[in-house]
């Protein structure tokens, strides 16, 4: 492989250049959005094929590679990684960047110049994702971490004339900022013990757990936990999740998709990368913490979204139990990740396509969305109505749906690792959670008097957003031997 | 060529989607049309490649479409073999000429296109479940086929009888198919997969007698419902609520045929199991002779025609129980020619007579409805074994086959004669009421022949119904041996004489004539002789079988089904209710933590933190 080096940031070389080229033309062409959009939409395509070229090259190959930089002696380290786990993730971002771009197409229309500004700090954002999942160094974690904060917390905050927005935006940014740093120190303690930054090359961490007796582990155990809560954070697992209604509550619906669906992604990656991979050697540690966090999330998650009256807030509760059920992909170690990808492969497309929804209902930017609101849509709009019960049986876990699908493999694996009392709560908690999945479809088919049923006019690409969601969480329902195929394949190095 | 035959199915099924989609738009009569030139182009894309094997050179294949069930090896394959081939020009062939006469039949009906999506959903569904290489395949063709004949029965659901024989017809086959399931499962366990070509190259050496056994007993359950047979037939009377061509197709020349061919199609299985031989063949034969029984009195054209068709789908289960595959296949496809052209025929004159299914008010047709006459006449002539018409050949066949096993045999044997002999009598019957004597119509009705659409269909399957016994005759010229690659490993009967045949054959044809004879005395007076004798009316009760069903069996199932709904409602219902709430005021409770300052959040963020590193600590070993 000659020029392997490129192939692995081409993921990021594609959205960085697109972020700085959506800008450029922007400023010469910011009003004339026929111009930029295509452009932005076929960056983000772009990079889904730079994915699936690091994918093709990685499964030709047989592993993966990582790369040092040599003239660094201190850093002499591998900073970025190409394997199936990056290389998937990287298909993935890059198609669930362009489906949310598409789903945010009416709140681009709406922002008018500042649209083109939105739509670069998706791709920054993006690239920021990826760099969690495709490298094996911490710092650079903790970079990629902050390039995609950063750039959502912008985005959560962007249409901060509307109610709500700026107040989203700023919690986002506090509580994020509290967990990166919680995230960072981490990452020191764990240097302080280890003596290296590194999961894999000569002096990485994982050799030196292996190779060493670690008799005074609790600066390790330290770093361990706060990397921990960190990633849990931006996962919104429970109880590190408060934050997560509130600012989806505020936050533009538009942006929503990605800022969800984008971060869960990346999170599981690193967790996974992090924990699974580097920590092998402490699983009897932080399996245990995890699965509890699991429960908690699974428990909070359900219960929390049972009473909520705020669609958006019923998602953030719903997303909160989701990321519970794909901990328990993880507690199960190196058995999980096809579980874990399987999972999130497909709730990200779930996630972006309700959201869309909610914008299409509610409009793109404006904040709070009763589940009210969505009633009558079985006749304003019966396409958007049957998509989102669809999407909303996915979410629920019915059988022939993708969630169905994503929970039988997180919870036969987690039964695999012996956690058969996750597993119970799992079950448990899903069937509750049918109850306010079904609570919103049958809203969205009540025949209530007095409900408005003016037609309710969706634009080309928002539906298109939706329909792509739907149809992944039929098709892969029905038939998921083949991305099954696929995401068996998507090992880390 | 047999590549795009995927396409045979693809063809009607997408034609059904597009129907159903924008079929007001297209109206009438295009979109019958266009169902009817789907299923014309199938037929033509199917006999192109069935010309090798009409010519003797072709060789069975297996057409890979993709891989359905990876986990349990179960492919989506497609098998073209004889067998297959003459199903699927049957099936292609009558259905298009059944669609053709649809566009007369069902003209100014308000669901017209409908109609024709639902038909062309029936030939792709069908075709699943002949051209399938596996059982599962096939199982999702028959439960499709299943669904499509539901829908079409009721078709006219505002009508509750139809909406109810639509039920009926339902949930009897819903038995069977418990039947067909468990097969599968069974099938399963011991193969370890569903592929025809695994299965039947292994059985032999697999199956143990007794699981051979109950493999095709379960098989044969799900045969007695999709081809009406004891216990099971009670629904083939009432889908006749249906509209007459959906009669014709579905109840007569083809689905009802599914069981057959699907028993044939396990030959090797059948076989194995010697006992499950007898059991089919009594019950063919016990079928065909209750149905012919109360053929004989029924007063509704189409019921005739109804209890007709499951009396003749006994005498093919009795072909298969005796083991003579070829010849209750042979039987099928005569049968569909000649059992299609009946209903249709019969349709043209419920058509003529304004929608009157009454034979006693009908009558001295003859002249009026000549196409119609002399067609039906063919198929009479057909099903009643006349020579040289094509049910002459066939139904000897089978006669001869059962004659052969010999031993108990010659029993079921003379009742089948017996069964030639009531058919003769109810089939001619049916023509002298309908067609001879003088008018005894209801005041306004001027019968009429009906539009070409409908009778050139009748016109070419007349012509079919008197050539198709002529593929297999005693002669050979070759059927049997034709449709040998289907049924390898199979044992052949012994060869009979000649002269054996011909006497059967003479024996069988003067009974016939003889029932000819007698039906012909009894009504061609010029008075209807009055049928109300006890026994006449058990016969034109179908002795009460359903209202038997209804007390034993509806019933109690419905009193389960309240008691089941009671049970729900108040303890089920409540425990899960009580859960629930209990749920939701937990929700309620811990609403008030999510208070919506950060100042609180970023506390418990910082507790939670704190919590996670001791109890890290403490699983990790202290420091």
């Amino acid at each position: 492989m000659g020029n392997a080096s490129f192939i692995a940031v081409a993921f990021e070389v594609v959205l960085l250049t697109g972020a700085l080229v959506t800008i450029l033309v922007g400023v010469v062409a910011g009003r004339n959005r026929s111009v930029w959009g295509p452009l932005v939409g076929m960056f983000f395509l772009l990079s889904a094929v730079a994915g699936l070229w690091q994918w093709l090259e990685v499964q030709a190959d047989g592993g993966g590679l990582y790369f040092s930089t040599q003239n660094l002696p201190i850093m002499r380290s591998p900073m970025v990684v190409m394997d199936g786990f990056s290389s998937f993730a990287a298909v993935i971002l890059g198609l669930v960047g362009f489906v949310a771009f598409l789903g945010s197409w009416d709140l681009q229309v709406r922002l008018g110049k500042r649209a083109v500004e939105f739509s670069s700090l998706m791709l920054l954002g993006v690239a920021g994702l990826h760099m969690m999942a495709a490298t094996p160094n911490l710092v650079v974690v903790f970079i990629g971490l902050e390039t995609a904060s950063i750039a959502f917390y912008v985005l959560a905050g962007f249409t901060r004339t509307v109610h709500g927005s700026d107040e989203a935006a700023l919690k986002y940014f506090l509580l994020g900022s509290l967990a990166s740093a919680m995230f960072l120190y981490g990452v020191a303690l764990t240097f302080a013990a280890t003596g290296s930054l590194s999961l894999y090359g000569e002096n990485s961490i994982l050799n030196f757990l292996s190779s060493h007796i670690v008799s005074q582990p609790g600066i390790l155990l330290a770093g361990m936990s706060l990397m921990l809560v960190g990633l849990m954070f931006k996962i919104s697992a429970a109880p590190f999740h408060q934050w997560a209604p509130d600012v989806y509550q505020g936050a533009p619906n538009a942006a929503l998709g990605l800022l969800v669906a984008g971060v869960k992604i990346a999170g599981f990656a690193a967790i996974a990368r992090i924990f699974v991979e580097g920590m092998a050697s402490q699983i009897d540690t932080w399996a245990p913490i995890v699965a509890v966090i699991a429960t908690i999330s699974m428990i909070v998650g359900v219960v929390m979204a049972l009473v909520q009256d705020d669609i958006k807030r019923l998602l953030a509760y719903s997303g909160v139990s989701h990321a519970g059920y794909i901990l328990t992909a993880i507690v199960a170690g190196s058995g999980g990740y096809s579980a874990m990808w399987f999972y999130l492969a497909t709730y990200a497309f779930m996630v972006v396509g309700a959201f869309t929804v909610v914008s299409m209902v509610s409009g793109p930017g404006s904040s709070a969305t009763s589940i009210d609101s969505l009633k009558g849509l079985g006749k304003r709009n019966p396409e958007a109505a049957w998509l989102m019960a669809v999407l909303m049986l996915g979410m629920a876990g019915i059988p022939f749906f993708t969630g169905f699908v994503g929970k039988v493999l997180a919870f036969t694996s987690a039964a695999n690792a012996d956690y058969v009392w996750l597993v119970v709560i799992g079950v448990v908690t899903t069937v509750i959670g049918l109850a306010y999945y079904l609570r919103v479809i049958l809203t969205m088919f009540s025949s209530d008097e007095g409900v408005e049923l003016a037609t309710l006019d969706v634009s080309m690409s928002a539906r298109f957003a939706v329909i792509i969601g739907a149809t992944v969480t039929v098709v892969f329902g029905v038939v998921p031997w083949p991305l099954l195929d696929v995401v068996r394949n998507a090992l880390p190095l | 060529m047999t590549d795009l035959l995927w396409l045979v199915i693809a063809i009607p099924l997408a034609m059904a989607t597009i129907n159903i989609l924008i079929g007001r738009r297209l109206g009438e009569p295009l979109s019958g049309i266009l169902a009817t030139v789907a299923v014309g182009v199938s037929f033509v894309l199917a006999a192109i490649p069935a010309v090798d094997f009409i010519a003797g050179t072709g060789e069975p294949v297996t057409i890979r479409l993709f891989t359905w069930i990876p986990t349990m090896g179960v492919e989506a394959e497609l098998l073209w073999d004889p067998l297959s081939m003459l199903l699927t020009l049957i099936v292609t062939g009558v259905g298009a000429l059944i669609h053709l006469y649809s566009i007369g039949y069902m003209h100014g009906d308000e669901r017209f296109p409908r109609f024709f999506s639902f038909l062309n959903l029936f030939i792709g569904s069908m075709l699943i479940l002949v051209l399938a290489a596996n059982y599962a395949i096939m199982f999702i063709g028959w439960e499709l086929v299943g669904l499509c004949s539901y829908l079409l029965i009721s078709f006219w659901f505002t009508k509750p009888t139809a909406a109810a024989a639509g039920k009926k017809a339902f949930i009897v086959n819903r038995i069977g198919d418990w039947g067909f399931l468990i097969a599968l499962m069974l099938l399963f366990a011991s193969f370890g997969t569903f592929d025809f070509g695994v299965i039947f190259a292994t059985a032999p050496a697999v199956l143990s007698v007794g699981m051979a056994t109950a493999i095709t007993l379960m098989l044969f359950a799900a045969a007695t419902g999709k081809s009406a047979q004891i216990p099971l037939y009670v629904w083939l009377p009432d889908a006749m609520e249906g509209p007459t061509p959906v009669s014709a197709l579905i109840h007569a020349a083809t689905m009802v045929a599914a069981g057959v061919f699907m028993m044939a199609r396990s030959a090797v299985l059948f076989e194995l199991a010697p006992a499950t031989g007898v059991v089919v063949a009594i019950v063919g034969v016990a079928t065909a002779l209750l149905a012919a029984v109360i053929a004989m009195a029924q007063k509704d054209i189409k019921k005739v025609l109804a209890y007709s068709t499951i009396s003749q789908l006994g005498y093919m289960v009795l072909a298969i129980g005796v083991g003579a595959y070829s010849a209750g296949i042979f039987h099928m496809t005569t049968h569909a020619f000649f059992k299609a052209l009946l209903f249709l025929g019969a349709g043209s004159v419920i058509h003529a007579m304004a929608g009157e299914q009454d034979m006693p008010k009908m009558g001295g047709l003859r002249k009026l409805l000549p196409i119609t006459f002399l067609t039906m006449a063919a198929a009479w002539l057909a099903i009643s074994g006349i020579f040289p018409f094509s049910g002459f050949w066939s139904k000897d066949e089978i006669l001869a086959a059962t004659f052969n096993e010999g031993g108990v045999f010659y029993v079921l044997w003379l009742v089948g004669v017996v069964v030639a002999l009531l058919t003769a009598f109810y089939m001619t019957r049916l023509m002298v009421m309908t067609f001879f004597g003088s008018g005894r119509w209801d005041e306004g009705v001027e019968p009429h022949e009906s539009p070409a659409s409908m009778t050139i269909p009748l016109i070419v399957l007349g012509l079919f119904t008197v050539g198709i016994g002529f593929i297999n005759t005693p002669f050979r010229l070759g059927f049997e041996h034709f449709l040998d690659p289907a049924f390898q490993g199979v044992a052949h009967p012994e060869e009979m004489s000649a002269a054996l045949i011909w006497t059967l054959a003479a024996l069988t044809t003067v009974v016939t004539l003889g029932g000819i004879a007698w039906a012909w005395a009894r009504y061609r007076r010029s008075e209807l002789p009055a049928e109300s004798g006890v026994w006449w009316r058990r016969a034109l009760g179908g002795f009460f079988v359903d209202d038997f069903y209804g007390d034993v069996i509806v019933a109690p199932s419905r009193a389960a089904a309240d008691l089941a709904v009671t049970t729900d409602e108040k303890a089920l219902d409540g425990v899960a209710y009580g859960l629930g709430s209990g749920v939701k005021s937990l929700g309620t409770t811990l609403r008030p933590v999510q208070s919506g300052k950060v100042r609180s959040y970023a506390g418990v963020l910082a507790i939670a933190g704190i919590v996670l590193i001791v109890a890290m600590v403490i699983i990790g070993g202290g420091f």
